[in-house]
């Protein structure tokens, strides 16, 4: 085993990322949290992350912004709001784990090339934006391509069963005037 | 504007450090002060209020001459006192003195100094405008009384009271609860240096009870509070304790008779009292209380009043023979009440918000059928007068035996071959056995009653002759006389009055109805005359009522059963004949809808056209109700008829229009129940005794006979559990005379009565007051008011602590073994509920133990503040319950606090005896066990901060620390003693650092928790300030009021008395003979309300006349 020298420079926090994080949406009292450690424990995945919330809040309030924006925390957040209820400070974690993601996605900073969440995130969204709604089906394999073929195979016996029963179908799934959605998308856009 | 004199003004600005000078151009302002008209000088200074700055002024007054200045600085809260004393020392009058705020009200908060700059300008042109117009005022002065009210008798209030006492003023203290000690006087042991809590407290308690200089006020609180500093008038009301707290021994005897078990508060619910009570052993005054809330609602809606929780009480312990006394203090036919009592008590139970009304009537019952050879009372004197009565219903029993107990000779007539009345005649004996009613009368005739049956007053002896040779009569003849139906065929045979067909069976006659019978009405009657049908040979019995189920007025239990007996019921059809030739085949009926209600409150059946239809039967009985059989009493000495044939009696005495006759029952209300024929019984009897003994007879005569409840009780989280049935006998055999209920079993019976949920507190059964030697029990004990007059106050009310069921996520009262902080307490403490043994609910030692700090505290969704107290406090239970269960301590934090002296040597401690400290707030407790190792455990979810890690840590029982809150009443006490409250709800201190127990009204002060959460220590400190500031109010022995009163223009003032209903000080009355609103200088507290709006502008207030506040805004103006 090698020893690693672990020390972090002021040269290499990101101040404007600190001052980024507390105008996101929710994330106003960021610098209110006292590290109780409740988001955490409340949190039905943070066993998983590598990160936990608590540590996220606290390395993205100092501009640890590489290792906020490349954890999987951000991606493994299911949205149960569990901490942001339960924040003695009012912190809306839930919240500022979206802006993170967005933050993330527009710099290009994934965990890693074949992680699942964000690239099942980017297909949907380019789906409904085509269609104005997901087709299911279709979605898996899109992300089995992408992600691994053999997890997909792994998984047909169980798809053949609901192609069967009829709860499974390949045909596209669409909205009427699917251009309009593109037009208000567009226009959300050119508003950024 | 030479009015004024020679007005030469001096302006100063303070730097305030760099508070004011870094905004606030002060060299510009000096320069421009130095142009206003006036202005003499203009100075600055770097604090004004140093010495030094004071200096200047001084010297600028004796030797420039300047006699108004202007002090531009902080608020005058901070310094106004401070230079109104400088031009005072300087030889001038104080109030030729005006402050402008160009602190807090410009360069604290205003961004630009260019802004700032001006803002001060336009500040000191608007004082120098109102200076200009300043008036030479006096303060007066008023001396202070040197008694002090202290409100709250906890550790702060006992400290403050036994300081003042000491240096030898009169001292009031006031408590809420029966006992004094509070909060401290349920703790174990205090940190840090682990000192018994009671072995510090109660010599203080029992110091604060013996001396000479302290009046103690338990179980009282303070109702109103007037007047000003030095001179307060407080209203304190006395709770009635029912117990006199100066003949009171403490001996206790009360409490082992006492049936009552209640929640004990001061073990926090963990242990049981009983409803004569005192808080703890060692308890100042040593009295007990009674908990009272009223008369229970079964006992207050009884007629008779019946003790019914109270029996029911002592039946639940398996005390039958003192539940059977309680019965027959109020009731001499408990076993016929037993039975037929139509039970208001039972539809207005507590229990009844829960599931079932308790089997009031039913246990009753039980009593007197275990214990049936009991005897009434026998009269203690006897007297000559002679009475008579008529009827041996209930209402004539009940009035001879209230009579006969009181000496008097009765003797009662009947017309009937037996006695009873309708108790004989109209219920049947499968509800009401005959040798029930039997037994009954007869004890009533040992007690020295004479019956007389077969005398039918009006034919074997008249009204006249009775009157002659009795000195009072009461006429109880009941209301025997059937209603008919007045429709076609009614002369057929084989129709039946209900009352002559249950009158007949029931003396003893064979009769048979018919095969198929109908009985007509939904009365009780009804009901009755059904059962006994199908007893005396019918095979089909229904019942035709003309109104649906719900409007039937029969006891719905007696439905029930007749229905499981076969009795079928027939609703919505209302008779219109009888067919038939000479015997009765059938009859016609028509179909009913309900209407509108009618004057009983019952909707009204209407007939539904063309709905006629037929129903054949060989009988009808017809029950649809009685009236009185007044002819039968032939001369009637011109006793007052109702329309309805009724006497007229009055409704509070009972006596008829002719003196000495008394009337009641039935033939006084039209058909009704038993409980109320005897209540008027009960009340003709009071009168009779007062008419003989020449006493007024309607005096306080208001309150007797039933009433609404007076409390309700709150039943959230009483178990559901349904009533014990009775047992009766099978369906089968009920075609005989054969009783049908056969009463419940002694366990049952206790089981039911243990149903109760004792809602009144005390149940009124008076056994506490046969057993107390210093006779100090009195029930009949009122609130009292007390007016004491008093120079100041301390508040020292305390806290509560927070309600843990506002975190569900932590399972208080939900899951078992989670308890808060102060049950703990009690659990530790060796005079608690266990003892001082630490155990679960099962009873057993916990292994582990987990503490969970800063529960509802630094919380944004509960309270923000850190409660202070709770990591100390949680500290010593792990080394307390290390020390005595050497259980596995577990504490989560979030950041400790150990701030005070020896705390954090504490801290260390603790750690080195091995407490686990895990860093992270607990985010669950659970007992939904994940894996084998956390089976049957209450498991703690927390990240470990500092690890970094989510960890599960088993435990058997959860600490709740909870934090401090103030009183749920603090508002009303806040506005009671016109006081104010921080946003967290504790009063507000006037200032944090330099007035910490100071109030913003003068003489009232604050001591211990109920200024913030605090200590003990820090409360005894406060305790010995709050007393050390009234001790300096009274030994400076004056107060000087600020001049800022109002005054009326007596010229200008047209007596239209606005400001006197406007006063909140009630300073101003009315001078009838000038016809002008005159103040009080003494009360006015300077607020100005009257002056606003005064119609006329004749209420004008010092330091506030118009002229200066229109000077001041022109100057604000000028800039």
């Amino acid at each position: 085993m090698q020893t690693h020298r672990k020390v972090k420079y002021e040269a290499e926090l990101d101040p404007s990322f600190t001052k980024w994080v507390s105008t996101v949406p929710g994330g106003e009292r960021i610098r209110e949290c006292f590290q109780c450690g409740t988001c955490s424990s409340i949190c039905p995945l943070s066993v998983y992350m590598d990160i936990s919330p608590r540590r996220l809040i606290a390395m993205a309030d100092a501009g640890f912004k590489e290792e906020v924006l490349s954890s999987f925390t951000i991606w493994l957040c299911a949205s149960c709001y569990s901490c942001s209820v339960n924040c003695p400070k009012d912190i809306k974690i839930t919240d500022i784990m979206y802006g993170l993601k967005r933050r993330a996605i527009e710099e290009g900073i994934f965990p890693s090339r074949h992680f699942a969440i964000p690239i099942l995130a980017k297909a949907f969204a380019n789906m409904v934006r085509k269609n104005g709604r997901a087709t299911e089906s279709r979605l898996v394999v899109s992300l089995a391509w992408r992600v691994s073929l053999f997890r997909l195979l792994n998984m047909a016996p169980l798809g053949i069963k609901l192609l069967l029963r009829g709860r499974l179908s390949f045909k596209k799934e669409k909205i009427q005037n699917k251009q309009e959605i593109q037009t208000m998308l567009k226009a959300l856009e050119a508003n950024r | 504007m030479g009015t004024n004199g020679d007005v030469k003004i001096g302006v100063y600005v303070c730097h305030c450090g760099t508070n004011i000078a870094a905004k606030v151009n002060i060299k510009e302002v000096v320069e421009f002060a130095q142009t206003l008209p006036h202005v003499t000088i203009a100075r600055e200074y770097k604090f004004m209020c140093s010495d030094p700055g004071q200096e200047l002024i001084r010297q600028d007054i004796r030797e420039l001459g300047i006699n108004r200045v202007i002090v531009a600085s902080c608020s005058p809260l901070m310094h106004e006192a401070t230079f109104r004393r400088v031009l005072e020392e300087g030889g001038s009058n104080p109030f030729f003195f005006h402050m402008a705020n160009i602190r807090e009200h410009d360069s604290w908060v205003t961004s630009s100094s260019r802004q700032a700059t001006r803002k001060a300008q336009a500040l000191i042109a608007a004082a120098a405008k109102r200076v200009f117009f300043h008036e030479a005022l006096q303060k007066n002065s008023v001396p202070v009384n040197s008694n002090v009210m202290i409100v709250g008798g906890g550790i702060s209030g006992i400290q403050a009271a036994l300081t003042i006492a000491n240096a030898g003023k009169k001292v009031y203290l006031v408590e809420r609860e029966p006992s004094i000690g509070g909060h401290m006087a349920k703790f174990d042991k205090t940190f840090p240096t682990l000192d018994c809590a009671s072995c510090i407290l109660t010599p203080k308690m029992t110091q604060v009870a013996s001396h000479p200089n302290i009046e103690l006020l338990t179980y009282s609180e303070v109702e109103s509070v007037e007047g000003y500093v030095g001179n307060f008038k407080i209203q304190i009301r006395k709770k009635a304790r029912f117990v006199d707290e100066n003949l009171c021994t403490g001996c206790g005897e009360c409490t082992e008779v006492c049936p009552i078990d209640i929640p004990s508060e001061f073990d926090e619910g963990l242990g049981m009292r009983k409803a004569i009570y005192r808080p703890f052993p060692q308890s100042v005054p040593n009295t007990y209380t009674i908990s009272r809330r009223g008369l229970p609602p079964c006992q207050a809606t009884c007629s008779l009043h019946q003790k019914a929780q109270a029996y029911i009480q002592l039946i639940a312990k398996g005390e039958f023979e003192k539940a059977l006394q309680i019965i027959l203090r109020d009731n001499p036919l408990p076993s016929i009440c037993g039975r037929v009592c139509s039970h208001p008590c039972m539809s207005v139970c507590s229990r009844n918000k829960v599931d079932q009304a308790v089997n009031i009537p039913g246990l009753k019952r039980f009593v007197t059928d275990r214990l049936s050879d009991y005897e009434l009372p026998k009269p203690e004197r006897e007297r000559k007068e002679k009475i008579a009565v008529v009827g041996s219903g209930p209402s004539g029993l009940m009035c001879a035996y209230e009579l006969r107990q009181r000496g008097y000779k009765v003797t009662i007539f009947e017309a009937a071959s037996q006695p009873g009345g309708m108790l004989t005649q109209g219920i049947p004996a499968f509800r009401l056995p005959r040798g029930i009613i039997t037994d009954e009368i007869e004890r009533l005739e040992r007690t020295g009653i004479d019956i007389k049956l077969n005398t039918h007053v009006g034919i074997d002896i008249s009204l006249k002759d009775l009157k002659k040779k009795h000195d009072a009569v009461y006429i109880a003849i009941g209301a025997g006389v059937e209603r008919k139906l007045n429709i076609p065929g009614e002369n057929l045979r084989g129709i039946w009055g209900g009352i002559d067909f249950l009158r007949r069976i029931n003396l003893g006659m064979h009769i048979t109805p018919g095969k198929r019978v109908l009985v007509i009405g939904g009365g009780n009657s009804a009901i009755d005359a059904a059962r006994t049908a199908l007893r005396s040979g019918a095979e089909e019995v229904t019942i035709v009522y003309r109104r649906s189920r719900n409007e039937m007025p029969a006891d719905q239990l007696e439905v029930e059963e007749a229905e499981k007996e076969g009795i079928r019921f027939y609703f919505m059809a209302s008779p219109l004949r009888f067919l038939g030739n000479g015997r009765v085949t059938g009859m016609e009926f028509i179909r009913t809808r309900l209407g509108h209600p009618d004057e009983s409150g019952r909707r009204r059946p209407v007939p539904i056209p063309n709905s006629e239809f037929t129903l054949p039967c060989d009988g009808v009985i017809v029950t649809i109700g009685q009236k009185p059989d007044v002819e039968s009493l032939r001369d009637r000495l011109g006793l007052a008829l109702t329309k309805f044939n009724t006497f007229v009696t009055d409704p509070l005495t009972l006596e008829t229009n002719i003196p000495g006759v008394f009337a009641g029952g039935d033939c006084v209300t039209g058909p009704d129940v038993v409980v109320n024929a005897m209540f008027a019984g009960k009340k003709a009897a009071i009168s009779i005794d007062r008419y003989l003994n020449r006493q007024d007879m309607r005096e306080g005569r208001e309150l007797e006979g039933p009433f609404e409840p007076t409390f309700e009780i709150d039943t959230e989280g009483v178990p559901v559990k349904w009533r014990i049935e009775m047992p009766s006998i099978e369906i089968e055999r009920r075609r005989t005379f054969e009783e049908v209920h056969t009463g419940y079993t002694p366990e049952m019976a206790m089981e039911e009565a243990a149903r109760c949920l004792a809602c009144a507190g005390c149940c009124d059964c008076q056994l506490c007051s046969t057993v107390c030697e210093a006779k100090a029990i009195d029930y009949n004990q009122k609130d009292t008011t007390l007016e004491v007059d008093v120079g100041s106050i301390i508040i020292a009310t305390g806290f509560k602590t927070f309600d843990p069921k506002r975190i569900p996520s932590y399972g208080y009262q939900i899951l078992p073994n989670v308890f808060t902080s102060l049950e703990i307490e009690r659990l530790i403490n060796s005079a608690g509920p266990t003892g001082g043994e630490i155990i679960l609910k099962n009873g057993e030692k916990p292994k582990s133990v987990g503490i969970i700090h800063c529960v509802g505290s630094r919380d944004i969704h509960h309270n923000r503040y850190c409660s202070r107290v709770c990591c100390m406090y949680s500290l010593k239970f792990a080394h307390l319950i290390r020390e005595r269960t050497h259980a596995e301590v577990y504490n989560f934090y979030i950041d400790m606090r150990a701030f005070g002296k020896g705390y954090e040597e504490f801290y260390d401690r603790i750690l080195e005896e091995g407490a686990h400290l895990v860093r992270g707030r607990v985010a669950e407790v659970t007992d939904v066990a994940l894996d084998s190792s956390e089976e049957g455990k209450l498991i703690i979810r927390v990240e470990d901060t500092l690890i970094g890690m989510v960890r599960r840590i088993p435990v058997d029982m959860v600490i709740l620390s909870v934090g401090l809150e103030a009183r749920p009443d603090a508002e009303e006490v806040r506005r009671l003693f016109n006081i104010s409250c921080s946003v967290e709800g504790f009063f507000l201190e006037r200032h944090p650092k330099l007035a910490p127990v100071s109030t913003f009204t003068d003489g009232v002060f604050l001591a211990g928790a109920c200024q913030g959460p605090k200590d003990i220590p820090d409360s005894v400190a406060q305790a010995g300030a709050a007393a050390a500031e009234a001790l300096a109010l009274i030994d400076k022995g004056v107060v000087e009021l600020e001049p800022n009163t109002a005054w009326i223009e007596e010229e200008e003032c047209s007596g239209c008395q606005t400001c006197v209903a406007l006063c909140p000080f009630t300073a101003i009355s009315y001078d009838a003979e000038k016809h002008v609103s005159v103040v009080n200088e003494v009360l006015c507290k300077g607020c100005g309300t009257c002056v606003s709006a005064c119609p006329s502008g004749a209420a004008k207030q010092h330091l506030f006349l118009d002229e200066e506040i229109l000077a001041e805004i022109e100057g604000v103006l000028t800039i």
